[in-house]
């Protein structure tokens, strides 16, 4: 039983970061597109910021491997 | 590496002018400043003479007739080949003389290719009414003596056109024959059979009762319907062989002058850019003065040819770059040709400032790695490597070619960690008992290892990058972005020794060390943001530690590629047919390898772009771009 709560712990933790990174990368994505029609030149800019929401993923990601792990 | 620019001006006489201003476009060695931009200059820009006013308009207007040409020929004709620049033999009345020749061809075929069509419109619309009615056509129409009248009407007009011809019929002694035919939903033809000397009293009655008479093309007015029909589709057919030929004939015309029209305007904007030059110098009565930017290693080069061209009438002198200036420094880089491509997606993210170290190299060496890191498989590795110099053969130039150079290096470092990390497409290798050199990423308990992996390389990266921020602020003597950088390179060596000894890797003792050497970091971070550190410097520092997690990715990535490849050879397994199963498993690795390429490059790039450039890296200057010939070639006015 308490393997199954830490696994169930361990998936909401890398689960709901992913929903997180997603929501927010689906509105500066496409906002980021839209910049990119106007200035092309923007498109390392436009990386960035799409990059940046995914360390929420990653921290859920090692959250969920300590719990594992232990 | 960012090459050493210096500001310089030119001053000569201005008899000069008109000779050095295509000798500096054709050299191609100085960036031209514009007078009317520099502050606190008192010369006066350059008027331009009532001569090159009508030059520039000639080339505006040959310009515009040549993209026209070139849009018009890229529309049936696709030019694979970028034309060759080096055409030196053409002059600029050689171009208008054979764009004006060009122009009038296609606009004649454009128009003949307009009234074609617009005649098959016609035609296949008569032919459509002419087949419907054709059957109903009494032997009558056909007896010589005897006219047909032919006429579409709306079908509520039947009625009304019944009576009609209850008239006709009167009106010619019952030689009025009549038969209609449903052409469409509300649309019906009547034909008409009368004697040939009562013409013009039917078509005057029809007139007059407002019935519009089917008017066919005045060659076939007097035909009758069967051989009007034969003629116009006879005319439909020629018509579509005169298109087909009309065709043929641009086609042709677009291989042969499409290339050549591509030069061309790349001579007509060099030309433009030439006339442009000239409003941005200076001149007084006699003299004139550019100034601008050149690569210091190449002041003396220019120097001599100035001197060797213009003897001493002309004059190149070195000055020093007043301050409101310093940051508009162009910037020119030079790297060896494997780092180009990398030098391109530093660009990507902003050009270097002049004072910045130019972090392509660097780019060069951890990019791959990262992603040989997260990739490591020794067969997607091979796959990779395969992709990269197939597809590199055929795309030289642009950003699909600097990733198939990048991709190459970073096959060759998923190899590498394939090796160690013994995988050979998921856990095959392990199947065929090759052992990893160093651990294997599908074991439970290699995750520690994988993750102190992950982290190790972050800081290792991350410090170095704060090294050399370090060491360009002690450089530009910029007290407080030295302290800043060495902040946080000491109080992360403070964490260290903490981790350290938390895990029982250090004595101890070096806990209390650890606090201390860390408090000294913070201090000295939040000293060096003035008077509100003392609440961004912990905020500052908690990033910083948010830059080193983020690293984690190199294991998140590789944990996930590592486990789809393990599904697609466990998935393979389990069905009974050996074919199916192998198709199962090349599917998922196939689709495995894809997102192996595309997720590791963005991952990669921005561990560099976010984690490690915000350590040193400032950029946004503008990129260095000497006044200099697209094509080589003297062109004449």
């Amino acid at each position: 039983m308490e393997k199954a709560i830490i696994a169930l712990a361990a998936a909401l933790s890398i689960g709901l970061t992913a929903i997180a990174t997603s929501l927010a990368q689906r509105a500066i994505g496409s906002a980021g597109v839209g910049a990119l029609a106007e200035k092309p030149e923007l498109v390392g800019s436009i990386i960035i910021l799409v990059a940046i929401p995914e360390t929420l993923v990653i921290l859920g990601f090692a959250v969920a491997a300590i719990m594992l792990m232990n | 590496m960012i090459v050493e620019m210096s500001r310089v001006e030119i001053i000569g006489l201005k008899k000069h002018l008109e000779q050095l201003i295509p000798f500096l476009h054709t050299s191609g060695y100085i960036q031209i400043d514009d007078i009317r931009e520099i502050p606190d200059v008192i010369l006066q820009p350059f008027r331009p003479t009532v001569k090159m006013k009508e030059e520039r308009e000639e080339i505006d207007l040959l310009i515009a007739n040549i993209n026209g040409l070139v849009e018009s020929f890229s529309a049936n004709h696709n030019m694979t080949n970028e034309p060759d620049v080096r055409t030196n033999d053409l002059t600029f009345y050689g171009i208008k003389n054979n764009v004006a020749d060009i122009t009038a061809k296609v606009q004649y075929f454009n128009m003949r290719k307009k009234t074609l069509q617009e005649e098959l419109i016609s035609h296949s619309k008569y032919i459509e009414i002419l087949k419907v009615i054709s059957p109903f056509i009494p032997e009558s129409s056909k007896k010589s003596g005897n006219a047909t009248i032919r006429a579409l009407i709306h079908s509520s007009q039947t009625r009304a056109m019944a009576l009609l011809a209850n008239q006709l019929k009167l009106l010619t002694h019952g030689k009025f024959e009549m038969i209609t035919a449903k052409v469409g939903e509300e649309t019906k033809a009547v034909i008409g059979i009368f004697p040939l000397e009562l013409v013009s009293q039917v078509e005057g009655f029809m007139k007059n009762e407002k019935v519009a008479k089917l008017v066919l093309p005045e060659e076939y007015t007097y035909l009758s319907t069967d051989e009007a029909l034969q003629h116009i589709e006879k005319k439909v057919e020629l018509n579509h062989e005169e298109l087909d030929k009309i065709d043929e004939s641009l086609q042709r015309m677009a291989t042969k002058w499409l290339p050549l029209l591509k030069i061309w305007q790349l001579i007509c904007k060099d030309k433009v850019d030439e006339n442009e030059a000239f409003l941005k110098i200076g001149e007084t009565e006699f003299t004139f003065t550019i100034f601008g930017w050149i690569p210091k290693e190449d002041i003396m080069i220019l120097r001599d040819v100035l001197r060797k061209e213009f003897s001493e009438e002309v004059s190149l002198n070195e000055i020093d770059i007043p301050k409101e200036l310093r940051s508009r420094i162009p910037v020119k880089t030079r790297n060896p040709k494997a780092v180009e491509p990398f030098e391109h997606f530093v660009k990507m993210r902003a050009t270097p400032s002049y004072s910045d170290i130019d972090p392509s190299i660097l780019v060069a060496v951890f990019m791959p790695i990262f992603f040989g890191m997260m990739a490591g498989d020794v067969g997607y590795g091979i796959v990779m490597l395969m992709i990269a110099l197939l597809i590199g053969k055929k795309v030289k130039e642009g950003l699909m070619a600097d990733i198939m150079k990048f991709l190459r290096l970073g096959a060759i470092w998923t190899i590498v960690f394939g090796v160690l990390f013994g995988e050979y497409f998921g856990d095959l290798g392990e199947k065929l008992d090759i052992k990893p050199l160093w651990l294997s990423r599908s074991e439970p308990d290699s995750i520690f290892p994988l993750l102190t992996m992950a982290i190790a390389v972050g800081v290792g990266h991350i410090m170095f990058g704060l090294l050399i921020g370090a060491w360009n602020a002690f450089v530009h003597k910029s007290r407080s972005h030295l302290l800043e950088r060495i902040g946080m390179f000491v109080g992360i060596l403070g964490l260290l020794f903490l981790v350290g000894s938390l895990i029982s890797f250090l004595p101890s003792g070096f806990s209390i060390l650890g606090w201390i050497v860390f408090a000294i970091g913070l201090i000295a971070v939040s000293v060096s943001m003035g008077t509100t550190g003392i609440f961004l410097g912990p905020i500052e520092f908690v990033g910083l530690i948010g830059s080193i997690l983020s690293y984690l990715r190199i294991a998140a990535l590789g944990l996930a590629s590592v486990y789809l490849a393990k599904v697609a050879n466990d998935l393979g397994g389990m069905v009974s047919s050996a074919v199916v199963g192998v198709l199962i498993a090349v599917i998922i690795h196939t689709l495995n390898i894809i997102m192996g390429i595309l997720s590791p490059t963005i991952q990669s790039l921005r561990l560099q772009y976010v984690e490690f450039f915000r350590r040193f890296y400032k950029g946004g200057h503008s990129p260095f771009m000497p006044f200099k010939k697209r094509v080589t070639t003297k062109l004449k006015l």
